[in-house]
């Protein structure tokens, strides 16, 4: 390659041509410059409700697997955002996911087998299932049986499910420092259905060195569990059932943003939130278990009709060079005594081209069970139940997630747009803690089985 | 959700360059765009920088063929029609410029020449298009089958117009204009490389660095600017190889092929961004002709081969 720094210096006959071309040439740049001065102007204003940006595509295609032959999700995610002239904002969220596999039903493993209805409607090896509604009237339903061998894990084999959530958001400039924003949410599954929306300000101080949020949000959900809603600490074998069943949730949220510097960007958010209604897993249960260690029965699990969650979350972002991170901390606790701690890390390092990157990221999160979860009913104690839930999600565990992420930026050289693609496998591991030994016969069984899932993650962003 | 992350594209972002120096920065007509304002307070340099950003998108959402509601697409909507279109005062001034610089350069500088794209694909693969192809393209292209009678334009079918090739520089003028009506400091527009200063900082000229085409983000040589504007046409990663010639993107409108022997890049110092961008494209079209038509032409440039 070759550098050529000249001056200027035309001379001779063809110079003066092509010095009169070049006085043609700014004669024009002058015409066009100076007489669309004024109509340029005005038109700034009338223009300002025309679109100033692309829209904005991310999408991905994750697929999460867990260890042991429990559930396996497919899940496309698509996001899209787009900002107009005049400084709104939208942004839109759709995703599905289609789950299957097994998944813990909350009862114990026993040296007997034990034997289940799967909840989850019709199939060719039905037996009929009878239960009571809330009308009083008897219903039958087809329910596949399953057994579950001596020693493992009770697990419901038929889990199945799909949800489309979709979700889209507003932002609304009110001044040069005062921005709102409101959206909505809507996630369908087959026995779910949940409605949500929400409502905001910010406001910018400080030469948009800090801003100051707030929202609140309001969801409504619909349950429709598969053969009806069990009554809360009932026989299982009793098949007590009702219809459908509703929870809603209010919540609020405070947050700071701060720049510290051009390198450094920290947040803080306070949020508190309450959910009341029917709030139990429908298909979770209990083993009640005798001192030997047999199972004498199961009951279905009773949770509080309210939850009250109050968080802390401290979020930092800093970039220096080619490196940049974020490192963020949350801290909950909840009515039902549930205390959680997270600590997540991530480090995004660019090639000198800036044009890939690679992100390693570890996440450390701890909590402690709520105050109701027992791993199973005491036979010998009282047959009047307050709340218990068996649910594993809780009680206390530790989890680690490992992850590492690659991104390449692809630039179209012939419209010269810039997309990127990404590549993410997270492995995550839960553990138990304060495992409470059981009695009699089921010393020596793994009552605790802890969880590892795979979580591959595919994203092009355009 | 926070209702803030770190400013997307669309956003203003504002941040210090060494001790003296404000940067407003935002996206634009495909490009990095930054307002540079030495001494400046930082609440004054948003209002400048939302007044600059203002003026970029209005015109690339006036001009861009990208956009369903531009004045470009609603000439393209008219093609064919005998009756044409009438168009506004500033995509007139604009349509005049052209068809002066098509004139100027011999038919070189042509904002019809856009439909060749549908034959070429700069991909850096050997796939040239067929001779009879970009044959078939040629009775689309010049500026001389339109008919322009201002504020009248008439498209024949199948052309397009492609205002691409002005709108960046155009746009930093515009920019710089409404600037320069309310501030008298010093102050320099940049809009993906095509830049214009109107004075010296307290600290001496604008030091502005010329990317090498072939590695993005590292500065080949570092120029010094005390006014007026910079601009630099060619990008070396849009190319053809085949029998080891080189095929650059640089159209010739006249023949549909591309230029031979176009210089890797060329930056051209001008009064204005738009006389500027003009010269280093123009020269561009010179081929291997292009040291000699810029020296004819008296400006200063610099050129990478």
């Amino acid at each position: 390659m070759q550098l050529k720094p000249r001056g200027t210096g035309a001379k001779g006959g063809a110079a003066a041509d092509a010095r009169l071309a070049r006085r043609r040439l700014i004669a024009a740049s002058c015409a066009l410059l100076g007489a669309t001065a004024a109509r340029a102007q005005e038109a700034t204003n009338a223009a300002s409700d025309s679109i100033s940006g692309e829209w904005n595509v991310d999408s991905a295609l994750a697929y999460y697997h867990e260890g042991a032959g429990r559930i396996k999700a497919i899940e496309p995610i698509v996001n899209f955002s787009k900002t107009f002239g005049d400084g709104r904002t939208f942004s839109g969220q759709v995703v599905f996911d289609s789950l299957s596999g097994s998944t813990p039903n909350g009862a114990l493993p026993s040296i007997q087998p034990q034997t289940f209805a799967s909840p989850s409607g019709a199939s060719l090896s039905a037996s009929p299932v009878t239960y009571t509604t809330s009308s009083g009237t008897l219903a039958t339903e087809s329910a596949r049986i399953y057994t579950v061998n001596p020693g493992q894990q009770p697990m419901d084999p038929n889990y199945h499910d799909q949800r489309l959530a979709v979700s889209a958001n507003w932002g609304l400039p009110l001044s040069r420092v005062l921005n709102a924003s409101y959206g909505g949410k809507l996630s369908y599954e087959r026995d779910f259905v949940s409605v949500s929306a929400n409502a905001g300000i910010a406001r910018d101080f400080f030469e948009k060195n800090t801003t100051l949020s707030f929202q609140i949000n309001n969801e409504f959900d619909k349950l429709n569990p598969i053969g009806g809603a069990p009554v809360p600490a009932s026989d299982y074998a009793l098949f007590q059932k009702t219809g459908g069943k509703t929870k809603d949730g209010v919540g609020m949220m405070f947050g700071l943003t701060q720049v510290m510097n051009r390198r450094w960007l920290t947040e803080v958010n306070f949020s508190l939130d309450r959910f009341h209604g029917y709030l139990n897993d429908p298909y979770k249960i209990l083993s009640i278990i005798s001192p030997s260690g047999g199972t004498t029965g199961y009951l279905y699990e009773k949770r509080p009709s309210s939850r009250t969650r109050k968080s802390v979350y401290w979020e930092n972002r800093a970039a220096w060079g080619r490196l940049s991170m974020d490192l963020s901390m949350r801290y909950m606790v909840d009515s039902w005594r549930v205390h959680s701690d997270t600590a997540a890390l991530s480090v995004r390092w660019w090639n000198p081209d800036r044009d890939r990157f690679l992100e390693p990221n570890v996440r450390w999160y701890r909590q402690s069970a709520a105050d109701f979860y027992t791993p199973w009913i005491d036979s010998t104690g009282s047959r009047y139940i307050s709340y218990a839930s068996a649910d594993a999600r809780l009680g206390a565990f530790h989890a680690f997630t490992y992850g590492l992420k690659y991104g390449a930026k692809i630039t179209d050289s012939q419209d010269d747009t810039t997309s990127e693609f990404s590549v993410r496998v997270d492995y995550y591991r839960q553990t138990p803690d304060h495992q409470l030994v059981g009695p009699g016969s089921l010393q020596g069984l793994d009552l605790y089985p802890g969880l590892q899932a795979i979580l591959v993650q595919i994203g092009y962003k355009f | 959700m926070p209702a803030r992350t770190f400013a997307p594209d669309t956003a203003l972002n504002i941040e210090s360059r060494g001790a003296d120096l404000l940067a407003v920065c935002f996206g634009a007509m495909a490009s990095p765009c930054e307002l540079l304002l030495p001494a400046a307070e930082r609440a004054v340099a948003l209002d400048l920088g939302e007044l600059v950003a203002r003026e970029a998108r209005r015109i690339e959402a006036k001009f861009s063929r990208y956009r369903d509601d531009s004045v470009v697409t609603a000439i393209h909507r008219s093609r064919g029609s005998a009756a044409g279109i009438e168009v506004d005062e500033e995509t007139a001034s604009l349509l005049d410029f052209a068809r002066e610089c098509f004139e100027l350069s011999d038919g070189l500088f042509d904002i019809t020449s856009g439909v060749l794209r549908r034959a070429w694909r700069f991909d850096g693969s050997d796939r040239l298009p067929s001779p009879q192809t970009v044959q078939s393209l040629l009775p689309l292209v010049g500026f001389d089958k339109l008919s322009w009678n201002p504020p009248r334009l008439v498209l024949p079918e199948g052309m397009e117009l492609d205002l691409g090739g002005i709108g960046k520089e155009y746009a930093v003028d515009r920019a710089f204009a409404l600037l320069a009506a309310v501030r008298e400091a010093p102050f320099l527009v940049n809009f993906g490389g095509d830049l214009r200063a109107n004075r010296p900082t307290p600290r001496g000229p604008w030091q502005v660095g010329i990317e090498r085409p072939d590695a993005a983000g590292r500065a080949a040589l570092i120029l010094e600017l005390e006014q007026g504007a910079l601009t630099t046409s060619g990008d070396a990663r849009r190319f053809l190889l085949k029998d080891g010639i080189r095929y650059g993107h640089i159209l010739d409108p006249r023949t549909g092929w591309p230029v031979r022997d176009a210089p890797r890049s060329v930056t051209v110092a001008a009064a204005t961004c738009t006389e500027a961008g003009l010269l280093s494209t123009l020269a561009m079209l010179q081929g291997a002709g292009a040291e000699t038509y810029l020296e004819a032409q008296g400006v200063i440039h610099w050129l990478l081969r």
